[in-house]
């Protein structure tokens, strides 16, 4: 009896929603990952850029404000690519920047990380038996400083939560309906912003475009381009967005990129 | 009716002023925030807030709180506070039962600077000072404002 009551309030405990804390680290730990493969973009401009255009889509988010904020940065790579660390720390590659058109097609991207960020797919992909075994240390322990035992399988959990995220994000991608859900999400995001939400078909039909002639980066992460272009059109809002501001971003995106 | 004139006045009254709460305290759930004079995002900042300070909520607009923070008046955003007490200490309250208020006493515990600590001490091979370095890195809000205003952004 008291075996069945202990796995139910350990499968209990592993249904708990992991805090926004707890969250910030993970992503910590995963950013740091992500830099020991990719190296980063040392170039305040464009840093500072990205910062404001994905400042000025996370603050139209579900989720505005995460524990630690919305951090964006370039790694300094040729592959086309995107991550989202749980938390809101968010990179893109110097490919993906210059496989976006303009400003809008560069805040669709974003706004589709930021997404992943606020429907913790990053923390879904962390297998359930870590929660079970991370609930019962930290359910069993009265203060937030553990023991050295405790500590070592705490860090265990730790390390191999870091690994699901990471070979989720770098390896295998998210499920289709996380990567659908993202877009759908991203498409408000953008409309709320006063950004141009058909951006993000434009993007990712120049995605399928470049698909042709390479098979790496996002293309590997992200299969059925084509199926999600489809999804994006059917759920395009009716109103286009103002097309004088739309060149004017262009413009300002075009100046930084010449640099 | 003459008599209907009341109840439908209050009616409106209440349908349109914000939601009046009765004293109740919200907890700062993010590293660091801000009271704002306005309940917008970028408004002006009255007083800097950080994780755990407690604040007393006079209404709700919206998404948005009007608060009172040691005496001052201002707005904070639903999404960086909690209804809930953040325990500080990480010792769990016998009294919660849901999961989030779980998830408040829970402050602290788990994936902790601690575990952090250890998993960098086990990891040299990682810098953590770059990631130190992103999250440093911060647009003044100044400058967000014009580059949202030059763009014919939408100002939340």
């Amino acid at each position: 009896m008291d075996t069945i009551k202990s796995t139910a309030d350990a499968t209990q405990k592993a249904a708990r929603p992991i805090s926004d804390e707890e969250e910030y680290y993970v992503g910590r730990a995963v950013a740091a990952q992500i830099i020991s493969s990719y190296p980063l973009l040392d170039d305040k401009g464009l840093t500072a850029y990205i910062n404001k255009v994905g400042q000025a889509v996370a603050l139209h988010s579900e989720k505005p404000y995460t524990y630690g904020g919305y951090h964006f940065a370039l790694l300094d790579s040729d592959e086309v690519n995107a991550f989202a660390c749980p938390g809101g720390t968010i990179f893109i590659t110097r490919g993906m920047l210059k496989t976006a058109g303009n400003e809008d097609e560069l805040a669709a991207v974003l706004a589709h990380e930021i997404a992943h960020v606020n429907h913790k797919d990053g923390i879904a992909a962390i297998k359930k038996s870590r929660w079970t075994e991370a609930a019962t240390i930290i359910g069993s322990s009265a203060v937030k400083e553990y023991g050295a035992q405790d500590l070592s399988k705490l860090v265990s959990i730790f390390e191999g939560s870091i690994d699901d995220i990471v070979k989720t994000l770098v390896v295998n991608g998210y499920g289709r309906d996380q990567e659908y859900g993202a877009d759908k999400a991203a498409l408000t995001y953008l409309e709320k912003t006063a950004y141009d939400p058909a951006a993000l078909k434009d993007f990712l039909d120049r995605l399928t475009v470049q698909g042709k002639s390479s098979k790496g980066g996002i293309l590997k992460t992200h299969p059925g381009t084509s199926d999600r272009v489809e999804k994006v059109k059917a759920s395009l809002p009716e109103k286009a967005a103002d097309s004088r501001f739309v060149q004017k971003r262009t413009s300002r995106f075009s100046r930084l990129l010449a640099k | 009716m003459e008599k209907k004139i009341f109840p439908i006045g209050l009616l409106l009254v209440l349908t349109l002023c914000p939601a009046v709460l009765h004293a109740e305290t919200l907890s700062v759930v993010t590293r660091e925030n801000a009271l704002r004079a306005d309940c917008s995002f970028l408004s002006t900042v009255k007083s800097k807030l950080n994780y755990g300070d407690q604040l007393e909520a006079v209404s709700k607009d919206g998404d948005w709180f009007k608060v009172r923070y040691k005496n001052i008046k201002g707005c904070i955003h639903k999404s960086a506070v909690t209804e809930q007490k953040v325990n500080l200490s990480g010792v769990k309250s016998s009294k919660s039962s849901s999961s989030s208020e779980q998830e408040v006493a829970l402050a602290g515990k788990g994936f902790n600077p601690q575990v952090e600590d250890s998993y960098k001490r086990k990891h040299s091979e990682l810098d953590f000072t770059k990631v130190d370095r992103i999250e440093k890195f911060k647009i003044p809000e100044d400058e967000l404002i014009i580059f949202i205003k030059n763009g014919g952004l939408d100002q939340p």
